[in-house]
């Protein structure tokens, strides 16, 4: 009998994730591609994972596709919001999972989640840089280092500063403010972590705020802003191994059920 | 007492106000009453034995507070919200909160703390004769909440004699700012404003006794002809300190204030009536020339003219509350009057959670500069 | 009574009668007699009676942002020094009102008096403050203070009905003329016959499918606002009612050729510049507006002659309840108008609409088990709304409300 395969697609502001997943419900292969919306990066995406697999789009049964880019992707057979492909994702991932909080290039999300992975109720942030992928990157510019340097910069702050958490172009005054003052990069660097929690925290508890929780997005490969997180909620904080790529793995999901449950409603 | 002492001790109170509050509770033997900005009926909570305690925010961080309130709320508010739900007000038999504009309408249904919230309202058509019996029964109705929680009876006499102290304080806070203006080689901006700060945080009684001692002991001392520039400020407040830093660095006095945290709040008295609270009742009436009261001749605007001509001022800087509607409206009307008077005039963004104050310290250098 | 017969349709009665009202005030002005700005919920019973031509700034500033003019007159109050964050109607009508100040022939004719009645919000105090002081007029004012308590006190009623009767005085005094009584108990039993006619249509939205899109009761939403004092007004709510009722008994959608599969509560103003968009995206996905709190705004109802039950009908509006009557208000929507999801619009413009949207939302969506989506815009300025997040956000509530009915 021939396999069947199912396409999920997640194209973001900055990257663009595609995770190809089995009638077993198992991922087969995944790819990520630092282009997002507008770019040659879905298309990227996508040939890396045919190249990989051997598999084209013919032998694909269901592609659903998601984020900002989610309506220019002409193959798709469904679009569905980032947000039901992260609570999905996530609960591929964790089982036990029943609030998310995605960080990601220029969104903040929380989201409430039951143990099927369905949306319960979501909130995001209005619309400001401050507290997501882009506030890091600002950051990192005004310090003079890369995005990657600075959770190991985090590790060693003594001192740590207050950084606003209110508005991206004030909080760039305020750094430049403190480099003048010689303040320690580490000392900083966990404050603009800290910052970034703060915000996502503010979003985090309109939430039911159930345990156990995650972290995703892009920002979630950054471990000092997961210890910032886990401080301010003096609870654990389940990461996924593969935090870019639980919207891709969500989509693949609704791809799957869209064939293989639909008889078993 | 030396001035040097009286200075030192109402400054410190500024500086430290929970510290401050609860020694004056215990001193007293009473409780406290918080009175969320901008007004409050504060002779009522003084004659139910408390203490009014001024609720006007402070520096702290915005965490926990942007869950309830968008980053477009005022500033104060944000505040006030964020360390209402750390519990720094919960020692706080109760909290009124006046409901004069939109956000302090809603602020009042959402408190977040565990004191017993007071919300009331303010009737804004005060030349309608019955707007003063409507506030009347507002003012009745937070006595008997206050009644209620603190298990006591107010008083008609109680009452009486608390406005009686009250218009003292007034009369000798509006001295004190007169004296001042001639002292400010002493009463230097920051320690101005510290110390109209303190009353929020000790009782009105102790307070007015150290402001009739440190008016006298200022009076005696020669009157100060500096060269600074003279500056009157209005707004809702003038804080945080930094930015008092910057007056001081660049040589400009506070001789005068339109702030609703400082002169606004002892410009009128309760006028006598047979009734207390209809006595208190007619003072709001009588309060003029402020943004929160509904001022349809834009009385504020002639009497910021009228102020600075009084205290001789070299300009005028306006404090304004980070997205505080009220004086938002204000400001294009001030700006055009001031340029037809040919006054000075600076506007200066009030964030209580800034840390730094680069755009003030440039605006408020090149301001002196140009005020030559 | 003329300009509009029962042939027409009540588009066709709206969009005449709503040029009409303009274009009597417009003449109006030419000849010399008074024209009055209100605000939109305000007692025009009075002004109607004296024969004033009224007309409503709020209405006309989204007229303007619909027509995506806005960007003009924002940018020339916040010249002037308004800050950006302050209402946006605000800032397009301060800044037209600069505008026209000292030009001759103006669209919307600038006033003799203004008539403000607060129980919408407290920034009309300081707007119309300024609009009388800039142009040197009598200010009438209503003053409605905030219900914070859970009831609407005999004191808030009686303070209201003690302003009516000041207003009645002031009348006298700007027209030299005595008020009419005979003529304003017949304004007042219009004015109430009108309410009811906006409300008995509008609440059709219950019926399933809806035969109206709340969007179109926007459009309609001009005519109460503009008109509630005169007969025109009713007949043509009237018209729609009947239009409404042949709809439904099709079973026709006001989605025009979609299929209504969720019904939504919109919570806010609409978002006036984009009110194309914000409707398309919701009709894509089958989602129609079934409920809002504009129907029971202008429900004003009161006993014609009753000056203390008008008081109460004008103290009791909405936006003037405590945080409990808010909420028991959209509860009300929702289970009358059958919504199964909330739009809750945070209006960069209205603090008033914002600061207690977080509350309501939460109490709604745990009391109803409804799910809740919010999005950022704004009533009046294009420069507050992004159209790729309105998207998003309304895509995760259907797939929410889907959910639901599974």
């Amino acid at each position: 009998m021939k396999d069947r395969y199912y396409l999920g697609v997640d194209v973001g502001s900055v990257s663009s994730k595609a995770v190809i997943m089995n009638r077993n419900k198992e991922i087969v292969k995944t790819s990520v591609v630092q282009l997002g919306t507008g770019t040659s990066g879905p298309k990227q995406a996508l040939d890396k994972l045919f190249s990989d697999t051997g598999l084209s789009l013919e032998d694909i049964s269901v592609t659903v596709g998601t984020g900002y880019g989610r309506n220019s992707l002409a193959y798709a057979d469904k679009q569905i919001s980032e947000i039901s492909c992260h609570a999905k994702g996530i609960n591929y991932e964790f089982k036990n999972v029943r609030t998310v909080l995605d960080i990601g290039g220029q969104d903040v999300k929380a989201i409430s989640i039951d143990g099927l992975g369905r949306v319960l109720n979501f909130y995001m942030n209005d619309k400001c840089a401050a507290g997501t992928g882009r506030f890091l990157e600002v950051m990192a510019r005004i310090l003079g280092v890369n995005v990657d340097e600075l959770e190991n910069l985090d590790e060693h702050a003594k001192n740590p500063v207050t950084v606003s958490s209110t508005c991206t172009v004030f909080a760039e005054s305020e750094v430049i403010s403190l480099l003048s003052q010689e303040t320690k990069i580490e000392d900083i660097v966990r404050g603009v972590h800290n910052s970034i929690v703060n915000r996502a925290l503010a979003l985090l508890y309109k939430t039911n705020v159930e345990e156990d929780f995650t972290l995703t997005g892009g920002v979630a490969q950054n471990k000092g802003v997961i210890r910032a997180l886990e401080r301010a909620l003096n609870k654990k904080i389940y990461v996924a191994e593969r935090p870019q790529l639980i919207g891709a793995i969500g989509a693949a999901i609704f791809a799957y059920e869209a064939k293989e449950e639909r008889g078993k409603k | 007492m030396e001035i040097n002492n009286i200075i030192d001790y109402l400054v410190k109170a500024a500086e430290s106000p929970e510290k401050a509050i609860k020694e004056s509770c215990k001193k007293n033997n009473k409780e406290a009453i918080g009175c969320v900005a901008p007004y409050a009926p504060e002779e009522i909570v003084y004659a139910a034995n408390c203490i009014p305690v001024g609720i006007w925010g402070g520096r702290v961080e915005i965490t926990k507070a942007r869950t309830y309130l968008p980053a477009f709320a005022c500033s104060i508010m944000q505040s006030i919200m964020e360390y209402e739900i750390r519990g720094t007000y919960d020692f706080l038999k109760a909290v009124l909160i006046p409901a004069v504009c939109d956000t302090l309408k809603c602020f009042g249904q959402k408190w977040k703390g565990k004191s017993k919230a007071i919300p009331f309202v303010f009737p804004q058509n005060r030349r309608s004769k019955s707007s003063e019996l409507f506030l009347e029964n507002e003012y009745m109705y937070i006595k008997k909440e206050l009644e209620e929680i603190l298990d006591i009876k107010i008083t008609e006499e109680a009452l009486q004699d608390s406005i009686i102290l009250y218009n003292d304080y007034r009369a000798a806070m509006r001295e004190f700012v007169e004296i001042a203006s001639n002292h400010t080689d002493v009463i230097t901006p920051v320690i101005r404003h510290k110390i109209i700060k303190a009353s929020y945080f000790i009782d009105k009684k102790d307070y007015l006794g150290y402001i009739k001692e440190l008016n006298e002991k200022l009076r005696l001392l020669p009157v100060n002809n500096s060269d600074k520039k003279r500056i009157v400020v209005t707004g809702i407040m003038l804080e945080p300190d930094g930015i008092l830093d910057y007056f001081e660095n660049y040589g400009l006095d506070v001789v005068g204030d339109d702030l609703a945290h400082e002169s606004r709040q002892f410009r009128t008295d309760a006028p006598f009536s047979k009734s207390a609270l209809n006595s208190l009742s007619k003072r709001w009436v009588n309060h003029d020339a402020c943004s929160l009261a509904f001022d349809p001749y834009k009385e504020r605007i002639q009497y910021l003219v009228d102020l600075t001509n009084h205290y001789k001022a070299d300009g005028v800087v306006i404090a304004l509350m980070k997205f505080c509607d009220p004086e938002e409206y204000d400001v294009p009307l001030i700006m055009d009057r001031m340029k037809k008077e040919n006054i000075p005039l600076q506007v200066i963004e009030i964030d209580q959670q800034a840390n730094s104050f680069e755009q003030i310290n440039t605006r408020l250098q090149s301001f002196a500069e140009n005020m030559q | 009574m003329s300009i509009i017969n029962e042939n027409m349709t009540s588009m066709e009665m709206l969009n005449i009668l709503v040029d009409k009202n303009m274009e009597d005030a417009r003449k109006a002005k030419e000849r010399g007699e008074l024209v009055c700005w209100s605000s939109s919920i305000a007692p025009c019973e009075f002004t109607e009676t004296m024969g004033i031509h009224t007309i409503y700034p709020e209405n006309y500033a989204a007229v303007i942002a619909a027509k995506k003019l806005a960007p003009e007159f924002l940018e020339h109050a916040e010249r002037k020094g308004y800050a950006n964050d302050i209402c946006g109607y605000a800032r397009i009508n301060l800044g037209y009102m600069d505008l026209q100040k000292n030009l001759a022939n103006s669209e919307f004719p600038l006033p003799d008096l203004v008539l403000l009645c607060n129980n919408i919000c407290e920034t009309l105090l300081k707007w119309y403050e300024n609009i009388a002081y800039e142009l040197n007029i009598p200010l009438l004012i209503v003053d409605v203070p905030f219900n914070h308590g859970n009831e609407v006190t005999e004191e808030n009623i009686k303070y209201v009905e003690s302003q009516l009767h000041d207003i009645i005085h002031q009348l006298e005094v700007i027209c030299n003329k005595p008020f009419d009584m005979d003529k304003f108990q017949e304004v007042m039993k219009i004015a109430s016959e009108n309410a009811n006619a906006w409300y008995e249509a509008t609440s059709l939205c219950s019926a399933e499918p809806s035969p109206l899109s709340g969007f179109d009761m926007f459009n309609y939403m001009a005519l109460i606002v503009c008109m509630r004092g005169k007969k025109e007004c009713g007949i043509t709510f009237k018209k729609l009612k009947e239009e409404l009722e042949e709809k439904i008994a099709k079973g026709e959608s006001g989605l025009k050729g979609a299929e209504e599969k969720h019904r939504i509560m919109w919570d806010g103003i609409a978002c006036w510049p984009y009110l194309s968009h914000t409707y398309k995206v919701l009709k894509n996905k089958g989602a129609n507006m079934t409920g809002s709190t504009y129907p029971s705004a202008w429900a004003l109802k009161y006993t014609p002659g009753n000056l203390y039950e008008m008081a109460k009908a004008y103290t009791s509006m909405g936006n003037n309840l405590s945080l409990k009557g808010q909420t028991d208000l959209r509860k009300g929507i929702i289970e009358e108008t059958k919504c199964n999801g909330v739009v809750m619009h945070l209006n960069r413009s209205c603090k008033m609409c914002d600061f207690l949207q977080y509350e309501i939302g939460k109490e709604l969506e745990e009391s109803m088990n409804i799910p809740i989506t919010t999005f950022d815009g704004d009533q009046a300025d294009p420069r507050n709304y992004s159209k790729a997040q309105y998207e998003t956000r309304i895509e995760a509530l259907v797939e929410m409300m889907e959910q639901r009915a599974e």
